[in-house]
């Protein structure tokens, strides 16, 4: 058979579509499960609790439509919105990672167009327990814009629904794809840390929106605000049925124009960093190591500010680690995050409540509420190692041939990952001292953040242990695998609420004791949390002998 | 030469480098290795022979300890790899495939770090260190990060990091795959010089020239089972290792009538 040499092979080649990618995402899905019982159960459970929590926000949302009150419905569609759009940009950066189960890289040998390929990756992205969920609950605010408004507000509606639920997902694609790119480079990381504070800081105003919402009860000054967000991205597709429901269906054309617009946007932004991140595969950047060349190896394995170690065993496992916080993207990224949140939330959550609304406080930050804001900063601290042994993969392996015996292999982790999370600890506690001018507190801030930060590490080494998972081999960070990455992060969260409980006994005494407890609770505190890792580190490390081979199976990413 | 290679089980697995008994292995409804058998003579330089698929991974990572056998056991110099791994770990160099390193370490920290973790003196570890990076040639990659080598160069550090601790058994699986053949010839005179001071070499291959030229034993699996064992001339015949391995393993050849659109 004749074959042209230079031209394509032409001979039944059809133009790929949206479809294909959708019908490869579920199909990878169902692969990725088959066989095993335990993906499919946590597979279901995701889904149970994405229902459950959707049916409930639904009810919430369609709440207002069935009180029959317009104003009610216009606050709720507009910070509701706006809370959701937020959720979609910042929860994948600081908890949950996104779904990868279509690796971009994945696709940078075959003949697509970018726009193709933005197009199917995104209707893949669309498909997944999170974005149904989203949906579902959404789907309220048009039961409301019915009973309201009628079927022209409802239609609006529906329209501004799926157009706010694209919008979700497009910008929850393009930051952490933006974010991916930005920390594998060295030049710009600090920028992209910067970058994350200014997000953390965005839950601020809203923060105060919401507070003094409940304090002042001035609907009509919040009804302004809800206006004004209304015509932002952030809430304009959630809020063009109760513009019809209020009369002003002129508005529904801008706000709908104002979606797309958005979503074009992030789409093309996103498409950029798509690109980035299909060549960051083939060659992912030169990290180099910095000390000079005639230094022994085992002095260079050190980093500085590890010097105190004893050059043997214990003290080349933390060494190891302390270097893989920061040379490796992944841990990187979670380091960044956390510093960034750990000061940035306790600040706008003590100061939010106290002074900052026309410098007038609400009611006084109490001891009790930091410490209470202390204690989930610190659970979040540890629970950022839930799967330290899936951030090494299969190079795991090493110690498993080496043999390290599973308590001085946990309580290595331990100490590398305190090397940068205890000096943070110690800073945010000042910081927040500082800034409610209660130098006083500090001792219990800090008693409070290792007390929860020690107990946190206990539970979670257990989690670490028992519910590792293999992360995908891409250069994204923020890369999950398969669907059942939301329901592994629900494991987290368990694991959060779990060492939170633990670690209450912190807050009873600073509500109980008064005055002595703000002496006492920095020594209580530390000795609590480091007797808590221990005691963690001395269980679960017999656990770790007895299952490394099976650990190593399951953060082994199956080729 | 050392002629105990043993096919039966009948011998118990207190002898030798390496001894396997009944090693199976099941991945959800495949089995993976139904039932391995295999004495590793001390001194000897045993190759691995199997096509794509056929286990070789699969059983030297139950042999090693990285991988719980469904039923069987694995034994080193006499030490049982799975109820004494501290002793049997202590003898044993492995070389994995298809498992990353440390790679976020330079060459020379990767080396520390396996020394240190098999609990040498640093001073020992430092000088046998500069040694292996300078001999496989690695010294010039200076602060480059493992990551960023090429699939040779993480070869030659992984067997830096296997021999580091100067074990008595290594065990290697595919070690030549990637290689460059000046990298290859180095490796294999590392190698040839290691199993005549005494220690012993198993490695797994599906490239026939090597195995010929290196091993004093073949063992060939496919479809989970060892299907030949014995000293390579045993194995061999009087005909060419080629030969009988594509008749133990059985394959087809294209008659050229297919994919004619080529």
């Amino acid at each position: 058979m004749a074959v042209s040499v230079t031209g394509p092979a032409s001979v039944g080649v059809r133009p790929v579509s949206a479809r294909h990618f959708a019908r490869l995402k579920l199909r990878v899905m169902r692969n990725n499960m088959r066989g095993q019982g335990w993906r499919i159960a946590l597979f279901v459970t995701g889904i149970v609790f994405g229902l459950w929590f959707a049916a409930a926000a639904f009810f919430l949302l369609a709440a207002p439509g069935l009180a029959d009150d317009v104003e009610i419905a216009g606050l709720t569609a507009a910070f509701a919105g706006a809370l959701l759009v937020l959720g979609w940009l910042l929860l994948p950066l600081v908890f949950f990672g996104v779904d990868e189960t279509l690796d971009p890289a994945r696709f940078a040998l075959l003949p697509l167009r970018p726009r193709t390929l933005v197009t199917g990756m995104f209707v893949a992205a669309l498909i997944g327990v999170p974005a149904v969920a989203t949906f579902i609950a959404t789907a309220g605010m048009v039961v409301s814009a019915a009973l309201l408004g009628g079927w022209a507000a409802a239609l609006a509606q529906a329209v501004g629904i799926a157009g706010g639920l694209l919008l979700c997902v497009a910008a929850s694609r393009a930051v952490t794809s933006a974010f991916a790119t930005l920390l594998r480079s060295r030049r710009v990381r600090d920028l992209a840390t910067v970058l994350l504070a200014v997000l953390a800081a965005l839950l601020g105003p809203l923060q105060i929106g919401v507070m003094s919402a409940v304090h002042n009860a001035d609907w009509h000054g919040l009804a302004g605000v809800a206006r004004a967000i209304g015509w932002t991205p952030l809430a304009a597709p959630y809020t063009v049925g109760i513009d019809v429901a209020e009369g002003r269906a002129w508005a529904v054309p801008v706000k709908l124009a104002i979606t797309a617009l958005t979503i074009a946007a992030l789409l093309w932004w996103w498409s950029r960093s798509l690109e980035s991140a299909m060549v960051g595969a083939a060659s992912k950047g030169r990290v180099r190591a910095e000390h000079d060349l005639t230094a022994k190896p085992v002095a260079q394995l050190f980093p500085r500010g590890t010097r105190w170690l004893r050059h043997d065993r214990y003290g080349a496992l933390v060494a190891r680690e302390a270097r893989y916080w920061w040379r490796d993207t992944r841990r990187r990224a979670t380091l960044i995050t956390f510093a960034v949140v750990g000061v940035f939330v306790p600040v706008m959550v003590n100061v939010g409540t106290t002074g900052l609304i026309e410098g007038q406080s609400q009611f006084d930050a109490s001891p009790t509420l930091v410490s209470l804001s202390m204690l989930f900063v610190g659970v979040l601290a540890a629970v950022s190692l839930a799967n330290q042994f899936g951030f090494d993969g299969s190079a795991y392996a090493a110690n498993v041939i080496a043999g390290v015996p599973g308590r001085l292999e946990l309580r290595a982790r331990l100490v590398a990952y305190s090397i940068y999370i205890v000096p943070l600890l110690v800073v945010i506690s000042i910081v927040l001292g500082l800034f409610l001018r209660e130098p006083a507190w500090i001792g219990v801030m800090a008693g409070t953040l290792f007390a929860a930060y020690g107990s946190g590490l206990a539970i979670t080494l257990f989690v670490s242990v028992l519910g590792a998972y293999a992360l995908p081999e891409t250069s994204n960070p923020f890369a999950m695998n398969s669907g059942a990455g939301m329901a592994r992060s629900l494991l987290s969260l368990l694991a959060m609420i779990g060492a939170a409980a633990v670690s209450v006994p912190m807050v009873i005494a600073t509500a109980l004791l008064g005055g002595v407890w703000l002496w006492l609770a920095l020594p209580v505190g530390l000795a609590y949390g480091l007797g808590a890792a221990m005691f963690g580190a001395y269980l679960a490390g017999d656990l770790l002998d007895r299952r490394m081979p099976e650990l190593l199976q399951t953060v082994t990413p199956r080729r | 030469m050392a002629l105990a290679a043993t096919v039966s089980g009948v011998i118990s697995g207190e002898q030798g480098a390496l001894a396997l008994r009944g090693l199976v292995k099941r991945f959800d409804t495949k089995v993976a290795v139904s039932g391995v058998d295999l004495d590793v003579p001390i001194g000897s330089f045993y190759g691995l022979l199997g096509p794509n698929g056929a286990g070789k991974t699969t059983t030297l990572s139950m042999a090693v300890g990285l991988l719980r056998p469904d039923a069987g056991g694995a034994w080193v110099l006499g030490h049982d790899v799975w109820s004494n791994p501290v002793q049997a770990k202590h003898l044993l160099g492995v070389l994995p495939d298809g498992v990353r390193l440390f790679d976020r370490l330079n060459g020379a920290e990767l080396l520390a770090y396996h020394g240190l973790l098999r609990g040498m003196d640093p001073a020992v570890v430092d000088q046998r260190a500069r040694e292996l990076l300078d001999v496989l040639a690695l010294g010039d990659a200076g602060r480059t990060l493992v990551v960023d080598y090429s699939a040779g160069m993480k070869k030659k550090i992984g067997l830096a990091c296997a021999l580091l601790h100067a074990p008595r058994l290594l065990v290697l699986d595919e070690p030549f795959e990637a290689v460059d053949p000046v990298s290859a010839a180095l490796i294999r005179d590392i190698l040839q010089r290691y199993v005549s001071g005494g220690g012993t070499v198993v490695f797994s291959s599906h490239v026939m020239e090597v195995v010929e030229r290196l091993c004093s034993h073949v063992a060939i699996l496919a479809d989970g089972t060892i299907k030949r064992v014995g000293t390579i001339d045993e194995v061999r015949g009087g005909r060419s290792l080629e030969d009988v391995f594509v008749e133990v393993v059985g394959g087809r050849t294209a008659t050229g009538d297919e994919l004619a659109w080529l």
